[in-house]
């Protein structure tokens, strides 16, 4: 009787054993079968948050891209127009599966043809940006750690949203050269914004793109209490387009220049979805929106 | 039946009417020279029968053969055309050239045989210009030029050609040589048609005249029988009388009005 | 010559497929091309990525080349090219419209580049053909030119009223190839087949104009018809190019003055097929370095054509001049 109760134990910790082993083995096989490349920032720091190293991770020439540390040793693609990354290399490391963007709409359509799986997310809003964590999470087999993770954020939101005082009239303006676009609400800045609380003020344009070119003078006439401008042009050039942009002579009557609420985001925080949705929103009502 | 037959060709360019109704005949190893005063019409005429310009109205037959329904090589093998200068394309030689013409009588895309190649050299000999004939058309003289262009005509073997003024921008010496080729070629058999300014040429060379005023063809036969003084005088308003002696011919003008 | 033309095309197609952002040995290109390849992916590098992008290169190139070749030909103008006639500047504005304005049916970018391209052509053609001087070179020269200033002055339009999409449209601009596989060449084929046949039977009438309008009557010949047909020819090869490879200027232009002054002659019959092995050739030489220099980055290709083309201009022009 007592060596039939001694062994129960030993069963159960064999069998316990045996379960630890294969686990992370089949785990591992999972993993070694799926060779992922994210093309983008955004399916980079996705990947890192749901515990998936990818193979490979994108960055444009001249990149700013904000990588998460735990990609930073992944061997790096260079991104140009029209294709993306180089398609030679991308075969040679033979993906699974490929992450990317519409920007790359040529080089994705190439990539399928060589039998790649290729997803683009480009998620232009907060919920685009959870539905797209949840369908990669999908797409690599962590829905589960995707729906953990997807709790977690929206916690997190949600507290970056709570208690917001006042809701000032803000206009989010895209500095392209000397040209002002102003980010639209189907924008990833201007869902950002509004998140934050502001009011995003747009002069009445509209388009599909997200962005639309404005006039100063739609600027003036709209007489936002912030303007947020965002510069957009190669590194080297950003010092001097800030201190333009700045000190902008056409936006210098309206009641944001008068006050000193004319910001410059520098980052590419407003311009390009991020995973860190939370502390972006309360970096903006602390630095900008004040509320 | 002649090789040539036009009857009542009208041309109108432009609105104008350069030709209101020319005749114009030709016959195998005759030479017919046409002559007129400026802006007669005479190349005109020419153009018209070789079917380079389309006549508005008149009827014009090869050896029988409706010139409107003419077409390519059929074209090509009834009458060579020989304008008074053609442009000289750089990097071809003169055999490149009168291959060229040679060419008229192939297919889109046949080959050239072993007799086309002779008629090639048979073209250069003919036209007395073998002794140059690798070498480039922009490196000839103006009589050169002109054998060259006659070449090209007879590679086409046709049985007729037609010359439009070969000889009015060459020197003295390189006209003697133009006019003595084509009237060879002429005894040979070929039926030849030149348009010429020089009245004592026309009736050195000529075997008939045709002279072409205002439009219509006013007079066609023996030089001596058309190019009388009173026609001279009543059609070119010139005081002049042509004499022939001696295998040469020459036109009397009193250039400057007795006084 | 003809012999040199094609050890060149052999030296710049092996070139094209050996080389590239990955290396793969000789051996396994080789076993790829003679169709004992595996499934690896250098197979795939070789058969999927380099072999389609050759054998565009090889036909943009002699595309180009033979438009060249059959304009300056019937236009008696050694500085004609099919920029003359019109059909970049419509290539060019088709292409960037779709690029720009429907960035998400990037698959016709190929289709709006050869139907605009060819509506050029047929603008600068109607215009040529109408009133007084039908078909003569000025007019078709002149008309040319004005069809280029109008669709540069739409491009230019259009890309200033979306610069942020401005980036994906220059690399069209700039003309280049990608390896974009099959597609091009497979919605491209007919219009390249058409256009070459047309050029094939255009070479004994040109060489007629050469020699003149009324020579080439005499010869039986139409020269407004021979000017008509190269025409069209030039357009459907240069709108097919266009549409795979963009704008790509200089050889169309400079390839058949190369293999004019390298062969020493100018009769059609040397110069067109010339222009299209000499075309080839320069292209996917100039490409394969455009995509190796500096790996894995890929340089647009036309600087390389200007490097590997320009000296042997400048010294075949030292000895002809």
């Amino acid at each position: 009787m007592s060596r039939r109760l001694a062994a129960l134990p030993v069963a159960l910790a064999a069998a316990a054993l045996l379960l630890a082993l294969l686990v992370p083995t089949g785990a591992g096989a999972e993993q070694r079968q799926r060779r992922i490349v994210a093309l983008t920032p955004f399916a980079a720091n996705t990947l890192a948050k749901l515990g998936v190293t990818p193979i490979a991770v994108g960055q444009t020439l001249g990149g700013r891209e904000r990588l998460s540390r735990k990609v930073s040793r992944v061997p790096i693609l260079k991104l140009s127009h029209p294709m993306g990354p180089n398609l030679e290399q991308l075969t040679a490391l033979r993906p699974t599966l490929v992450i990317s963007s519409k920007t790359w709409a040529k080089g994705n359509a190439a990539m399928e043809k060589l039998g790649i799986r290729v997803e683009a997310h480009d998620p232009r809003s907060i919920a685009g940006a959870l539905a797209d964590t949840y369908k990669i999470g999908e797409a690599v087999g962590r829905k589960h750690a995707a729906r953990e993770l997807l709790k977690r954020m929206r916690t997190r939101i949600a507290g970056a949203e709570s208690g917001i005082r006042r809701h000032p009239k803000v206009m989010l303006i895209l500095g392209v050269g000397h040209a002002p676009f102003t980010f639209l609400p189907n924008s990833w800045g201007g869902s950002l914004i509004r998140a934050a609380g502001g009011e995003l003020v747009t002069g009445g344009a509209g388009s599909a793109s997200g962005f639309e070119r404005i006039s100063d003078e739609v600027v003036v006439a709209a007489d936002p209490d912030v303007i947020i401008a965002v510069p957009h042009a190669d590194p080297e050039d950003i010092p001097a387009l800030t201190r333009y942009l700045k000190s902008d002579p056409a936006w210098s009557s309206t009641k944001a220049a008068r006050k000193g609420r004319l910001y410059v985001s520098v980052d590419n925080s407003l311009l390009q979805a991020g995973t860190d949705i939370a502390r972006t929103i309360t970096g903006i009502r602390e630095a900008y929106l004040h509320n | 039946m002649g090789l040539l037959e036009a009857r009542g060709v009208e041309v109108t360019i432009d609105g104008a009417e350069i030709l209101r109704g020319a005749d114009l005949d030709l016959a195998a190893g005759e030479l017919v020279a046409i002559v007129g005063p400026n802006g007669a019409g005479k190349s005109t005429l020419v153009r018209a029968v070789s079917g380079l310009r389309r006549p508005s109205a008149g009827a014009v037959h090869w050896s029988g053969r409706e010139l409107r329904r003419m077409r390519g090589r059929e074209l090509a093998r009834a009458r060579a055309f020989v304008p008074q200068r053609m442009p000289v394309p750089a990097g071809v030689s003169v055999r490149e050239a009168v291959t060229i013409g040679r060419s008229a009588l192939l297919r889109p895309l046949g080959r050239m045989t072993r007799a086309d190649r002779a008629g090639v050299d048979g073209a250069l000999a003919r036209a007395g210009v073998t002794g140059f004939a690798e070498r480039a058309l922009a490196t000839l003289s103006g009589g050169e030029l002109q054998r060259v262009q006659i070449a090209i005509g007879l590679a086409q073997e046709a049985p007729v050609l037609i010359a439009d003024e070969p000889t009015s921008q060459l020197d003295l010496g390189a006209a003697v040589d133009v006019a003595g080729l084509l009237r060879e070629l002429a005894d040979d058999g070929l039926a030849v048609l030149l348009v010429v300014h020089d009245l004592a040429l026309a009736a050195a060379v000529a075997d008939r005249v045709v002279v072409v005023h205002a439009g219509r063809t006013e007079a066609a036969g023996h030089p001596a029988e058309v190019l009388t003084p009173e026609r001279l005088g009543r059609i070119w308003h010139a005081d002049a009388r042509l004499t022939a002696e001696g295998g040469r011919t020459a036109l009397h003008v009193a250039w400057v009005a007795s006084r | 010559m003809i012999a040199a033309l094609v050890v060149a095309l052999l030296v710049a197609t092996g070139a094209s497929l050996a080389l590239g952002a990955v290396k793969v040995p000789i051996g396994e290109v080789l076993d790829t091309i003679l169709g004992r390849g595996g499934s690896g992916p250098n197979h795939q590098i070789v058969a999927a990525l380099r072999l389609p992008r050759t054998v565009e290169a090889l036909a943009v190139g002699a595309a180009l080349g033979v438009a060249g070749a059959v304009l300056q030909g019937a236009l008696a103008n050694p500085l004609a090219s099919p920029d003359v006639i019109g059909v970049t500047g419509g290539a060019g504005f088709g292409a960037i419209l779709i690029l720009i304005a429907f960035p998400a049916s990037v698959a016709l970018v190929p289709v709006a580049a050869l139907c605009f391209g060819l509506l050029a052509a047929a603008l600068v053609f109607g215009f040529a053909w109408s009133g007084r001087n039908r078909g003569s070179t000025g007019k078709i020269v002149l008309a040319g030119i004005a069809m280029l200033s109008l669709f540069t002055a739409a491009t230019t339009g259009l890309l200033a009223s979306f610069p942020e999409r401005a980036p994906s449209a220059l690399f069209f601009i700039a003309g280049g190839l990608t390896n974009a596989g099959w597609e091009g060449l497979e919605t491209t084929w007919p219009y390249f087949a058409a256009g070459g046949l047309l050029a094939a039977f255009l070479i004994r009438p040109l060489d007629r104009l050469a020699l003149g309008d009324d020579v080439a009557a005499s010869l039986g010949s139409r020269p407004q018809l021979i000017r008509l047909g190269a025409g069209v020819s030039a357009a459907l090869l240069a709108a097919a190019a266009a549409a795979i490879a963009g704008l790509l200027g200089f050889l169309g232009l400079v390839v058949p003055h190369v293999v004019r002054m390298a062969g020493g002659t100018s009769s059609q019959a040397f110069v067109v097929p010339a222009s299209a092995l000499g075309g080839a050739a320069l292209l996917a030489g100039a490409d394969t370095l455009a995509r190796t220099v500096r790996a894995p980055l890929e340089l647009p290709v036309g600087p390389f054509m200007v490097l590997l083309g320009v000296p042997v201009f400048l010294w075949l022009l030292r000895k002809a001049v």
